[in-house]
């Protein structure tokens, strides 16, 4: 599995090629989920993987989390190989989304111990790191009560100082906005925005248009596997001649098939 | 494997644990409290009905006695537990009179056999009575008793009327002498009782955790929490099944505990005359280690199962319906241990579950035999390596870990070796 192209120094903290997923269904036999997907994502970047509802999001952030194993192509995280090595992908990775819970029987502090030390940040600083995330997400007057109790900014707040605590350099956010309301949501995207001003590289998902144009530095349009393109949205508006986000998604999305003819087209 | 890790996570499985309540309730109250109160009810009931039995006044009546022995009614009488009734309905009138309760026994007295009608006054006795009623069996246990005396009296004044000693008379005697001690009836006792109550307790304290561990987390949405941390698969599977068989091995161990305190405590005050069979000395101390360690090995083995079916649930509810044929199935070889002619050899040593269940009533008993003892750790020890290798497998399935499959072990067990067979066409 080793490759010594997996030492390249210049390689983006984040970075695939030709990633896929094939999953066997017994209806409908093999669906690619998500079919030869080259990203990258360097420091201090967000990058917004736009994309409807099952159009291969989730699945790629899983692969680049070791969650999900690729079927083919390659992925790195901080130059470590997501099947050679995932626990050194998982270690340099925080990730968040909509079904990485809070366990509800232990308090906000127990948690944070927790993931620091089992994310093998050192031993002799969790304590130290646990205080300073309490402080930075002003959760001190509910450190100690059980998760269980908190409502739900107060849990998302916890859950983001789970996502970081270990300080990793990646951050994957998977749709994390799409339960909170509005405040919420808000709060969420400022505080990933004074993440990447801190210099980490960010995979951020969604299908809300309006987030993706706020938010990230570059955009992957991602549609039924692929990625149909990538670029900066004024880049995107310059392909496609179109002004809003939500138009230059739909036209790509519906640009008729065969799928290989319209990436050609678009990336041409 | 990373053992900071693995206490890591262990840590924290057993702190959430700890804070459910229904975990703690089945898995540590319920050992530590329902088999001390089951057996205080059971005993307390068993007393209440001795002491209504010993109240029970039976209606019998005599037929045909002979004037000769009229003692013997006179004898009857004294009985106060028994009222003699006048009688002359006919047999049928009789027998539905036993169904229906209007008479408890009814003695016939009927002539001697021609070869016994040479001692004179001689008679055969026919007690009719319903087993299925309870008055009616108490009546027949009272009767047989003063008959056998009366006959013993009557037979021994015909003796002497002939002049034959009671020595040439009695033929032969049979003594009986029971050489167990007390303490070791005891030992018996306990011996076919705690090895079937231990494995109870024992999956009953880890079924709850083994769901928890799987299911649990699933439906709590904290499985991807903790896959996507930097822990390792294994260092995962393995935390996890420490805790499930940490319950097992606490909660079995509670109860024997509890056990213990209940015979001395409870049990034996209410058993009265028979209290010194309940003597708090009668475990052999050097059978509490082997105790512990073979309810340890039945949580380990337990706990490995339990999680090799859990694995799969998607929430408690499919967890428990997917570990409850395990659970009823691993009761199976406790019965063994109720029979005492089941001996604890080399070939009995090689059956898991058996082997321990029958070491249990050994080691209660007194004396553990080295090979089969040896054997029996070398038997659970491979079928734990076993069931610990099954649930890593099935582990590094992204499929069974995200919960996306239908059925349990058994089917993705059938679902594998069918993808095998095609692959290798």
């Amino acid at each position: 599995m080793y490759s010594p192209d997996d030492e390249n120094p210049n390689r983006p903290p984040v970075h695939t090629e030709a990633l896929t997923k094939v999953f066997y269904d017994e209806d409908r036999g093999e669906v690619r989920a998500v079919d030869s997907v080259d990203i990258s994502c360097g420091r201090g970047e967000i990058f917004g993987l736009l994309g409807a509802n099952g159009a291969g999001k989730t699945t790629t952030l899983r692969m680049l989390s070791t969650i999900l194993r690729p079927t083919a192509g390659r992925a790195w995280v901080m130059g470590h190989e997501v099947r050679a090595a995932p626990e050194e992908v998982r270690r340099n990775l925080g990730f968040y989304s909509a079904s990485t819970a809070l366990y509800p029987k232990i308090t906000p502090r127990e948690t944070l111990r927790f993931f620091a030390r089992v994310n093998g940040f050192p031993r002799d600083r969790v304590e130290g790191r646990v205080e300073e995330l309490i402080r930075r997400f002003r959760i001190e007057e509910y450190a100690d009560t059980r998760v269980e109790r908190l409502s739900s900014g107060m849990k998302q707040k916890v859950s983001i100082a789970r996502t970081v605590v270990h300080d990793p350099p990646v951050l994957i956010f998977d749709e994390p906005t799409v339960a909170l309301d509005v405040l919420n949501a808000i709060e969420l995207r400022e505080f990933i925005s004074e993440l990447r001003d801190e210099g980490k590289a960010i995979l951020f998902s969604t299908h809300i248009m309006s987030e993706a144009e706020q938010l990230c530095d570059r955009i992957g349009i991602i549609h039924r596997g692929a990625i149909l393109a990538t670029g900066t949205l004024e880049e995107l508006r310059e392909k496609t001649g179109l002004h809003y986000l939500e138009e230059i998604f739909v036209r790509f999305a519906h640009v008729g098939a065969p799928e290989e003819a319209v990436r050609e087209n678009i990336r041409g | 494997m990373d053992l900071h890790q693995i206490g890591t996570l262990y840590a924290h499985e057993v702190r959430s644990a700890l804070r459910e309540r229904s975990i703690v309730v089945f898995s540590i109250l319920i050992p530590l409290v329902m088999y001390p109160a089951l057996l205080w009810v059971a005993f307390s009931g068993i007393s209440f009905i001795q002491g209504q039995a010993e109240r029970i006044t039976t209606r019998v009546a005599l037929v045909d006695l002979p004037a000769a022995h009229s003692p013997l009614a006179d004898s009857l009488m004294e009985n106060s537990r028994l009222t003699l009734v006048e009688w002359d309905e006919s047999t049928e009138g009789s027998r539905a009179a036993l169904v229906d309760g209007r008479l408890d026994a009814l003695v016939e007295f009927l002539p001697p056999d021609p070869e016994a009608g040479s001692l004179p006054d001689n008679f055969r006795v026919r007690i009719s009575y319903s087993e299925v009623r309870d008055r009616s069996r108490t009546a027949r246990r009272l009767l047989t008793s003063s008959l056998d005396q009366y006959r013993e009296e009557w037979l021994d004044r015909e003796r002497a009327g002939m002049g034959v000693g009671a020595t040439e008379w009695a033929d032969y005697a049979v003594v009986r002498e029971d050489i167990a001690t007390s303490e070791e009836n005891t030992r018996f006792l306990l011996g076919t009782m705690v090895p079937f109550l231990t494995l109870i307790i024992v999956a009953l304290a880890a079924f709850y955790p083994a769901i928890d561990a799987t299911a649990g987390e699933r439906e709590r949405s904290t499985w991807e929490t903790l896959l996507s941390s930097a822990a390792r698969r294994g260092d995962v599977a393995t935390a996890k099944y420490l805790y499930v068989a940490t319950f097992g091995t606490v909660g079995g161990l509670l109860n024997l505990g509890a056990l213990a305190l209940a015979l001395h405590w409870i049990i034996r005050p209410l058993a009265g005359s028979d209290a010194d069979d309940f003597a708090g000395g009668a475990l052999p101390l050097e059978a509490i280690p082997l105790i512990v360690a073979g309810t340890a090995l039945l949580a380990l083995f337990v706990a490995a199962g339990m999680l090799a079916f859990s694995i799969f649930a998607r929430n408690f509810k499919e967890g428990q319906s997917m570990i409850s044929p395990f659970y009823m199935l691993i009761f199976l070889p406790a019965l063994f241990v109720q029979s005492p002619d089941v001996e604890f050899t080399p070939r009995i040593a090689m059956i898991p579950l058996v082997n321990v269940a029958v070491l249990l009533r050994e080691a209660i008993m007194g004396s553990v035999p080295l090979v089969p003892g040896l054997l029996t750790l070398l038997t659970m020890g491979v079928c734990v390596a076993v069931a610990i290798a099954l649930v890593q497998w099935v582990m590094r399935n992204e499929d069974v870990l995200l919960g996306a499959t239908d059925g349990g072990l058994l089917s993705y067990l059938r679902r594998r070796i069918r993808n095998g067979a095609s692959r290798a066409r």
